[in-house]
């Protein structure tokens, strides 16, 4: 970091860090994108329909477009959003000393924040990357959205207010928050950013001691290290609903919708899934690095290492699924339901337990393959890791 | 009880490459209690992390009862420590988000030691149980990282300048709390330290020097904590 104040206190390469609000708002803006597009395109044929079936069909697609449109970039943007801050404030937490020694040498809490804009630069790659790839997929999008021709021909046009909407405002809005959200984290006495910490148990309640008393110390720990993140379990819930949630439903919804879509929510779904996932359990694991060397100078094996601060958030991981299958199923049968209930031919949805059964294995399995991984690189932890200050 | 024979250790690659043990051999009995003397950087530091196993030499050989740690697995290595190895640092590494017992319940659980409480007593810290580091003063927290490295029940204890971070008084409780505890347990005690006054605490003080061993005497009287200069 340099010391100098009207140079970058962070850099670019901070900002690099933030590819998992990059992937997020990537696939939101990808997704958002075509529908919007989409919607705004087949708005200006309608007066074109003369059919009343082909209106009942123009009414789904428009239904259609803006559920997706809502749902999806809501979701993402929500998380996207919740990523960011998680990142702010674990940038602070691992910079507390030299932030601590630019506020004690007087510089004011806005004008470090104001660095943070540069966070906003994710976003924007992000977003132009996902409005660029969503240009790239629409003609074959549009083809297949209308490929009974039950619609006039649908035809792409570009529309500037999507780009400001999707890709100026989110690098706007992403800078400013990151500034605002920095600015009000910086409000930490000197002192307490300058002590390593020092308040890490000003947040501890009193009841904190009792149930956990007779808990063995690694039930303990693999306990504290979820508690001392809860933004992480956000995360991994994130991570294993995107798995579950958009497998199920790129299978689940073949007789609904095109090969394209589904094999679009498969990737996307996967995508969200491996990013999110990769970047909780790195930070779990580096945010633990000198806990587990010190673990290990004790004398802890590298299983026992793994269960406390792995082994916590498998659980959390089934709800995550489970959470993800009650929400496909349901978005699925809102859309049968009531989206398309005046189109003739739209087949009957039932719970698809086989596909259910076929995700909640692999996502085992790809979990415990990541797991697995995970625990070589905390067997790769030097235990001199807790000299090095 | 401990041999080390010829242990050479560098850091560092090409020209910039350094030798900081050069070729160290020594034996130290159970139940000794051993003082290794030595300014910064004459490499006393390096020399106790590879004979306690935390580090791997270049060459040469530790053994403990017959048995070469340098030839160990990393598993193996992590087992051995967990049997035989006590650990107090001078930055006391506790677990920030544990209070003093669960700190202390890290060292015990590794020797199934249910009665570790009277080792948290035995440092005066029985009114601390619940506490977490942060509202401990440093002397509070070192006496945690005793009680932590002796709830597992260790035949060697390694101290790494263990007082460096302490005031004159708090450094005194410390050491004489170590002192009363190895009377009442009877490990080996390995102890790193600049100060020449607390190697007269010790049985055997080894003097080091750029990587050598330059020196090794045995005190007639070992002084208690209260009794050495500062």
């Amino acid at each position: 970091m340099r010391l100098d104040g009207d140079d970058m206190l962070i850099g670019i390469k901070n900002a690099s860090k933030l590819i998992g609000i990059s992937i997020i708002s990537c696939c939101a803006v990808l997704v958002c994108t075509m529908f919007l597009n989409f919607y705004l395109d087949v708005q200006s044929i309608e007066s074109e329909i003369t059919s009343e079936l082909s209106m009942v069909f123009y009414n789904a697609q428009v239904s259609t477009a803006k559920v997706v449109c809502f749902v999806s970039g809501g979701c993402l943007l929500i998380t996207s959003v919740i990523m960011l801050m998680f990142y702010i404030k674990h940038y602070i937490d691992t910079h507390k000393k030299e932030l601590g020694i630019l506020k004690a040498l007087g510089y004011s809490n806005l004008k470090i924040a104001k660095n943070f804009w540069i966070f906003g630069i994710s976003a924007f790659i992000g977003t132009v990357i996902g409005f660029i790839g969503a240009f790239l997929l629409m003609p074959k999008f549009y083809a297949l959205q209308n490929a009974d021709k039950m619609l006039p021909e649908i035809t792409v046009h570009f529309h500037p207010t999507i780009f400001l909407y999707f890709v100026v405002l989110p690098t706007i809005f992403f800078s400013v928050l990151a500034i605002g959200y920095a600015w009000y984290k910086l409000h930490t006495p000197v002192l307490l950013l300058l002590k390593d910490n020092l308040q890490v148990t000003a947040k501890l309640t009193k009841h904190r001691a009792e149930k956990s008393r007779d808990l063995s110390f690694i039930e303990d720990l693999k306990k504290n290290t979820l508690k001392s993140k809860k933004v992480l379990v956000f995360f991994i819930i994130f991570a294993s609903f995107c798995y579950s949630a958009m497998t199920q439903m790129s299978f689940s919804m073949k007789d609904l919708s095109s090969e394209m879509m589904g094999a679009m929510i498969l990737m996307i779904g996967l995508v969200l899934a491996f990013t999110t996932l990769f970047l909780a359990i790195t930070t779990v694991i580096r945010g633990n690095t000198k806990t587990i060397a010190m673990m290990r100078v004790f004398g802890y094996s590298q299983k026992e290492c793994c269960k406390a601060i792995l082994g916590g958030y498998r659980p959390i991981s089934y709800i995550g699924f489970v959470i993800g299958t009650i929400y496909q199923y349901t978005l699925l049968r809102i859309m049968v339901d009531i989206v398309f209930k005046d189109v003739a031919g739209v087949p009957v949805y039932e719970f698809d337990l086989p596909v259910m059964l076929i995700s909640l294995v692999t996502f085992i399995i790809v979990y415990e393959i990541l797991m697995f991984v995970y625990s070589d690189r905390i067997k790769k932890i030097s235990i001199k890791e807790i000299m090095i200050d | 009880m401990i041999k080390v024979k010829n242990i050479i250790k560098s850091y560092g690659n090409g020209e910039s490459r350094s030798q900081v043990l050069q070729s160290i051999s020594l034996e130290i009995k159970e139940g000794d209690f051993v003082v290794i003397l030595g300014a910064s950087g004459s490499g006393k530091s390096t020399f106790l992390n590879i004979i306690s196993g935390l580090e791997r030499p270049d060459s040469g050989k530790v053994f403990y009862d017959g048995v070469d740690i340098t030839a160990l697995s990393d598993d193996k290595l992590t087992a051995f420590r967990k049997e035989n190895i006590g650990f107090i640092f001078q930055q006391y590494y506790l677990l920030p988000n544990m209070d003093v017992d669960k700190n202390v319940k890290m060292g015990a659980d590794l020797a199934s030691n249910k009665d570790y409480k009277e080792i948290i007593e035995a440092v005066g810290l029985r009114e601390k149980l619940h506490k977490y580091p942060n509202e401990l003063s440093g002397g509070e927290q070192q006496r945690v990282s005793v009680a932590r490295a002796l709830a597992k029940k260790p035949k060697v204890l390694f101290l790494d300048e263990p007082t460096g971070a302490l005031d004159e008084l708090t450094g005194r409780q410390v050491l004489d709390y170590i002192c009363k505890l190895k009377k009442q347990y009877g490990f080996t005690i390995v102890m790193v330290t600049h100060n020449s006054n607390i190697a007269e605490m010790a049985k055997t003080v080894i003097k080091m020097n750029s990587g050598k061993i330059s020196g090794t005497y045995q005190n007639e009287v070992q002084k208690n904590a209260y009794e050495i200069g500062w």
